[in-house]
């Protein structure tokens, strides 16, 4: 048990600064309740996949600027296609949107494997494209969206043998986040693919002189992230009811919820947990500063600062551990 | 034992009267916006806390305003519900895209007034400017100017926001009036001040010809554009800006007419707020705000236009800081921009 804590001290130290917050809240706002866990999980939502599609590309070695732009064409084309159509032809477009994400992922990938130019450059020319790709699918935010989509992260479901009052606790958009990440990274974490990203994004060279295929890996990393991305803009589709072309502000929460999560920026170090973590920590910080009424014109300072003192304090802890 | 039982009853009293007379005076608003940086954005919000502090039943402002999408509204929006307030007052970032959270809100019994925009949500009551009135008096008067003929530069607000979909309602009307009026440009300034003035500059440089500007509200940047580049000087109408009416009564040779488009609605949102959750509902859950218009060709018009300059305010607040028959703060109040509490 110590060994499994020692082991993930990061994400450890990111559920005891959870808990903390949580308290927090308590104290602040009495009331509280699942109901208000449930929105909270909501809201973390696109946040959560938009965090996941940009760690799997770290993790590789890579980054991606265009995840945001990413989440706004899927989020347009589920709209454009769900709009006025029946509720069954949703079940054809979940999939065709996220097969779309895949693409446009590995579009990513393959530019940067074949062009030689640094991931930075083409996923930041990408974000633009995207960007005008979303606006010539929908010029302003509209569409639709299947009533049994949008009910998919609406309020709790019963679970057998566990009482209601903590399957309150349980929203369905927390059941939603956990299986849409699970199904895709445990698979992947325990396959060759898997070891190959950590592979590439530790040394590059290094995974190549150990027979990894370096292209093909990299474009699979930047395909998977697009899955994500994919998945984080049917989220905004369904809990808006519309889709919304121009891009929301996920990119940088993305950076900087993985950098919070204890994924290296260089790449091969980390896991989706902590990220996920993190980003639920992000967004209650934010209801934390709306329940105190803090100044609008002050909250995103005082994220920024939290950010960086949890990320120095974590740095800190790592570096006395080493010494030790 | 007896003794307490016989005190029970009287503590809870004395606490559920004072409850009472609390809940009466001691509202906690909450407001929702976002676009942040925006003159007339700024002027909202705070005409929404001078209006706060001058009716005196606001105990707290929930203030949650940032730049964001409709899905960081509606987490804004569900953060006020577990904040507890008693009204929301927002502006609506989507017509639809925020009515999931708006009913959960009604549904606690929580009122919810949208400003300055509609929303779909029935449960949701409306005031907002007239939009489409807006645009069609502009318009009109500016297709008058070019004596019926010509072509128009069309200057938009932010797509897909409803209360350009409704501005875009009245331009139309006016344009059918008058067959030989054509759009030669269109454009999204996304009511972006800057992104305004590049546009009609980048414009200019095709040297397309045109006989008059209509502006969704970027005014000021469009004249100083003009201006600079030496740019005949065509007819101009735009909001009530004080820059722009400014401008309206001091450049030579501009002719231009003003639109009224207060941003002071925020503290009409939170009258009507106020109001309902005093038992007073409106006969109908819309309410609209008529604009007026002020141009500088008559001299009817440039009086009324040398009334409402103001140079202490900044260029980009609208000049009608207030809504008569709505809010009851003083100029200074709003300037102060300081809520209850502050």
């Amino acid at each position: 048990m110590i060994r499994l804590i020692r082991r993930n001290a990061w994400v450890a130290g990111l559920c005891v600064l959870f808990i903390l917050l949580a308290v927090t809240t308590k104290l602040i706002q009495p009331d509280y309740g699942a109901g208000d866990f449930g929105s909270l999980m909501r809201a973390v939502l696109p946040y959560a996949f938009a965090v996941a599609a940009q760690t799997v590309v770290v993790i590789a070695g890579g980054i991606d600027l265009s995840v945001a732009a990413m989440m706004a064409v899927t989020s347009v084309t589920a709209a454009a296609m769900m709009n006025g159509a029946s509720e069954s032809h949703a079940l054809f477009v979940v999939p065709f949107v996220l097969a779309l994400g895949l693409c446009l992922g590995a579009l990513n990938g393959f530019l940067i494997v074949w062009t030689r130019v640094p991931d930075i450059v083409v996923t930041l020319s990408t974000l633009f494209v995207f960007q005008g790709v979303a606006l010539l699918i929908l010029d302003a935010p509209g569409g639709g969206a299947a009533e049994w989509l949008k009910g998919l992260v609406v309020g709790t479901v019963p679970i057998p043998f566990l009482p209601e009052s903590v399957t309150a606790w349980i929203p369905k958009a927390l059941i939603v986040l956990v299986i849409c990440l699970a199904v895709v990274w445990i698979p992947l974490r325990r396959s060759q693919l898997g070891l190959s990203i950590y592979a590439i994004g530790s040394s590059e060279l290094a995974a190549f002189r150990s027979g990894v295929s370096v292209a093909r890996t990299k474009i699979a990393a930047y395909a998977i992230g697009g899955l994500f991305a994919a998945m984080g803009g049917l989220s905004l589709t369904l809990s808006t009811g519309i889709g919304a072309p121009i891009p929301g502000p996920y990119l940088l929460a993305s950076v900087a919820a993985v950098v919070l999560g204890g994924v290296a920026l260089g790449g091969g170090k980390g896991g989706l947990l902590g990220p996920i973590i993190a980003v639920i920590v992000l967004r209650l910080v934010r209801t934390d500063l709306t329940l105190l009424a803090v100044d609008p014109n002050a909250t995103t300072i005082i994220e920024g600062l939290i950010m960086v003192i949890v990320v120095m304090l974590g740095a800190f802890l790592a570096m006395r551990g080493r010494t030790r | 034992m007896t003794k307490s039982k016989l005190l029970l009853p009287l503590v809870a009293a004395a606490l559920m009267a004072s409850a009472g007379v609390a809940a009466a005076k001691e509202y906690t608003i909450g407001i929702s916006n976002t676009v942040q940086g925006n003159g007339w954005r700024e002027e909202m919000i705070c005409a929404m806390k001078a209006q706060a502090l001058a009716s005196g039943e606001v105990s707290k402002l929930n203030i949650a305003h940032r730049n964001t999408d409709a899905a960081g509204q509606l987490e804004d929006v569900r953060n006020l519900i577990s904040a507890g307030v008693d009204a929301i007052v927002v502006n609506p970032a989507d017509p639809a895209g925020i009515n999931a959270a708006l009913k959960e809100a009604t549904d606690k019994g929580i009122v919810v007034v949208a400003v300055d925009q509609a929303v779909t949500e029935p449960s949701a009551y409306v005031i907002s400017n007239n939009q489409e009135e807006y645009a069609y008096l502009g318009a009109k008067w500016l297709f008058q100017q070019m004596g019926g003929k010509g072509g128009v530069v069309y200057m938009r607000g932010a797509a897909g926001a409803s209360a350009d979909s409704d501005r875009d309602k009245g331009f139309k009307r006016a344009l059918a009036e008058f067959p030989d009026v054509k759009v030669v440009h269109e454009v999204f300034t996304g009511w972006q001040q800057d992104q305004g003035k590049q546009q009609i500059l980048d414009f200019s440089a095709t040297g397309t010809p045109y006989q008059g500007i209509w502006t969704s509200g970027i005014d000021n940047v469009i004249v100083d554009a003009l201006v600079e580049s030496q740019a005949p000087l065509v007819p101009v109408v735009g909001a009530d800006n004080a820059g722009f009416v400014g401008q309206l009564t001091s450049v030579e040779g501009l002719k231009g007419a003003a639109v009224t488009n207060p941003g002071s609605i925020g503290g009409a949102g939170v009258a009507l707020a106020l109001q309902i959750l005093d038992g007073k509902k409106p006969d109908s859950k819309l309410v609209l705000v008529n604009p007026e218009l002020w141009e500088n060709a008559t001299d009817e018009g440039k009086a009324k236009l040398k009334a409402a300059a103001d140079p202490s305010l900044s260029p980009e607040w609208p000049v009608s800081i207030s809504i008569p028959g709505w809010t009851t703060y003083t100029k200074d109040q709003i300037v102060a921009c300081k809520g209850p509490g502050e």
